[in-house]
């Protein structure tokens, strides 16, 4: 028999186990007439019929759920399993190097995605499955293609600020006009473009980044930075709590904590730090290729990227999903078109070639 | 014969065990971790280099030894009186001290770390009392600083540092301490030329455990120190995971092991460790 079609036996009769069309007894006669038993055992589903996806766990785990797998699920018959281990950088080259990857998607930083794949370890995505057209423009890179957008913003204390609100990374720095202490972002990604701008550099002009004239601009506000915030929760809790008056936050969290503060906290996209996060794949990822960029294809649609902007205030990737966004989530769209106007792109090309360096001598000097 | 045979057979699997373990699960990743510090980026000793010439890899290191230094003597000091209590107390006192030994030695080290959070933060237990008594018109900034590092460390360290005091204590015989005071010794004379030397090599392995374990903390700075209190253990997680330099992460690995391993070395020769278990 040729192996081929031995092997398309064994999925008719698993799909049909699944489906609930063939007992167990029947199923498992059915291998071992096909002389492939030893293969597969139902219940214990195999490497090619499970798909791993990978992102930054807590909320964000049954937020997929809704928004992207159970639906791929039903449409494809593959299991999903979500791991909410975190993907990254080093985390993915561990994989890699080890040579046996377990990840088949992962919700990765881009510039992680870039430079792993220029160092031969990423599956470039592949266009003729996932739709350029569906993506943002301008956000299509050759190692990883938009999952949503994220912004970094300026949140603060509104019982405070409430009567002139800061609108821009020069209020934030202005201690005098903004009394109190402020909080910051300890792996630095948007940190150096706010120093920046700030200390008045045109955001058109931003990159290439000037790290050192970042640097002595944070080394200026370092005295009132009670806290380099490592996890978005503790972005929140530090505003709650009142232990800083203005924080750079991940716009998400700053709406989480305007929701839970009942406008007490209160934040703006003026002069955010926009940028996706990218579906990565593995190089010999465990599913193949193939399967993942079907997956990530899957995920472009309109209908599931508003889903994971209600679920969790993620921006959608694809343009036309803004037109289904419900009026009271407009405001926290971090992608669509007036909310993208009042911020800066995030470039990942910088990243990709500075970012261990820069982030080097930014703990030096948050350390000091 | 047969059941010589038998025990000699049961002595070298026995033997063999721990080795045979210890070979292929630490032996050879760590050999492993040595090849990365020499051929990552590429072959050569730049990362060792770089260990000892880059100043911002210089401060973390020394940021490391300072506050372990801290640690270490207030912790070796705060274990002193509490085992001296422990051993030497009333039975009421003795139940107090194992309850305030061994309660915060069960509770895992990231909850200990967030509980001082809780307490220390502006609106927190801690700037309440103060508040509310008047002590302070302003609340402190006493959560995210070296402070709160230091003390949380020193929550976690101090049950380390009283076992080996309290057995050292326990060996103590009463009546030495009975003949010093018989002869004339005042009580203070009795414990700095009598009880303090004998308890010495208690506080030696004291000072040796706190200080090795304190080098490898790691959540304890990273959730209390506000993000700006790197050391050495988070600086080799951030080489591996965010930078991905790898070459660099192993030799400062190596750098760490190498002088846990000098130091133990030179406090072992300096008091034998080994009488301890008698």
């Amino acid at each position: 028999m040729n192996k081929d079609f031995k092997r398309d036996c064994v999925d008719l009769l698993r799909s049909k186990y699944e489906a609930g069309q063939l007992n167990r007894r029947t199923l498992l006669a059915g291998l071992t007439a096909l002389g492939v038993s030893a293969v597969w055992r139902p219940g214990k589903a195999g490497a090619a019929d499970q798909l791993v996806v990978v992102n930054w766990g807590g909320d964000a785990i049954p937020a997929y759920e809704q928004a992207f797998t159970k639906s791929f699920s039903t449409a494809t018959g593959t299991t999903i399993q979500i791991d909410g281990s975190g993907p990254l950088e080093g985390s993915m080259k561990t994989q890699f190097e080890s040579g046996s990857v377990r990840w088949d998607v992962c919700d990765a930083e881009p510039y992680s995605a870039l430079r792993l794949g220029r160092a031969g370890m990423i599956e470039p995505i592949d266009y003729s499955i996932v739709d350029k057209s569906k993506i943002e423009p301008g956000f299509a890179d050759e190692f990883s293609a938009p999952s949503y957008f994220y912004s970094h913003v300026i949140a603060y204390d509104a019982t405070k600020f409430g009567a002139k609100p800061p609108s821009s990374w020069a209020d934030f720095w202005d201690v005098e006009k903004y009394p109190g202490k402020r909080t910051l972002y300890k792996w630095m990604t948007g940190v150096l473009e706010a120093a920046l701008l700030a200390d008045g550099v045109d955001p058109a002009e931003l990159y290439p980044l000037d790290v050192d004239r970042a640097l002595a601009k944070i080394e200026g506000l370092k005295p009132h930075v009670a806290s380099f915030w490592q996890s978005g929760a503790e972005s929140q809790q530090l505003l709650r709590d009142g232990e800083v008056s203005m924080g750079f936050l991940w716009h998400t969290r700053a709406s989480l904590t305007e929701r839970d503060t009942e406008g007490d906290v209160r934040w703006t996209f003026d002069q955010g730090l926009v940028t996706p996060s990218g579906w990565t794949v593995i190089k010999n990822n465990p599913s193949g290729a193939k399967t993942a960029m079907e997956f990530i294809a899957h995920c472009q649609k309109p209908e599931y990227q508003v889903i994971l902007l209600q679920e969790l205030g993620n921006g959608p990737a694809n343009p036309a999903a803004h037109a289904l966004v419900p009026a009271d989530f407009a405001s926290v769209d971090a992608s669509s078109k007036e909310n993208f106007a009042r911020q800066i792109a995030i470039q990942s090309e910088w990243y990709a070639e500075h970012f261990g360096g820069a982030l080097d001598k930014y703990l030096a000097l948050i350390g000091s | 014969m047969g059941s010589v045979r038998q025990t000699q057979v049961l002595q070298t699997v026995l033997l063999w065990t721990l080795p045979v373990l210890v070979l292929p699960f630490y032996i050879a990743p760590l050999l492993g971790v040595f090849e990365w510090s020499l051929s990552r980026p590429e072959p050569g000793l730049q990362n060792y280099v770089r260990l000892v010439t880059d100043g911002d890899v210089i401060a973390v290191l020394l940021r490391t030894f300072r506050i372990c230094l801290l640690v270490t003597l207030i912790s070796v000091l705060c274990a002193y009186l509490l085992a001296y209590h422990w051993v030497f107390g009333s039975p009421a006192r003795r139940l107090i001290m194992e309850i305030c030994i061994f309660i915060p030695f069960w509770i895992s080290v990231l909850i200990r770390a967030f509980g001082w959070i809780v307490l220390l933060r502006t609106k927190g237990v801690a700037n309440d009392i103060l508040l509310f008594s008047g002590v302070i018109s302003d609340p402190l900034y006493l959560v995210r600083t070296e402070f709160s590092v230091v003390l949380g460390m020193v929550h976690f360290m101090v049950p380390f540092a009283v076992f080996p005091l309290a057995s050292v204590m326990r060996q103590i015989d009463p009546k030495i301490l009975l003949a010093s005071r018989g002869m004339g010794a005042s009580a203070s004379f009795t414990f700095f030329n009598a009880f303090l030397p004998l308890t010495l090599a208690g506080i030696v392995a004291a000072i040796i455990i706190v200080f090795v374990f304190s080098l490898g903390f790691f959540i304890t700075p990273a959730v209390l120190g506000g993000g700006k209190i790197v050391m050495i253990a988070e600086y080799i997680y951030i080489q591996m995971f965010q930078t991905t330099n790898w070459g660099f992460g192993a030799a400062l690995s190596v750098g760490l092991l190498a002088i846990v391993a000098i130091l133990s070395a030179l406090l072992f020769r300096v008091i034998r460790p080994e009488r301890l278990v008698r």
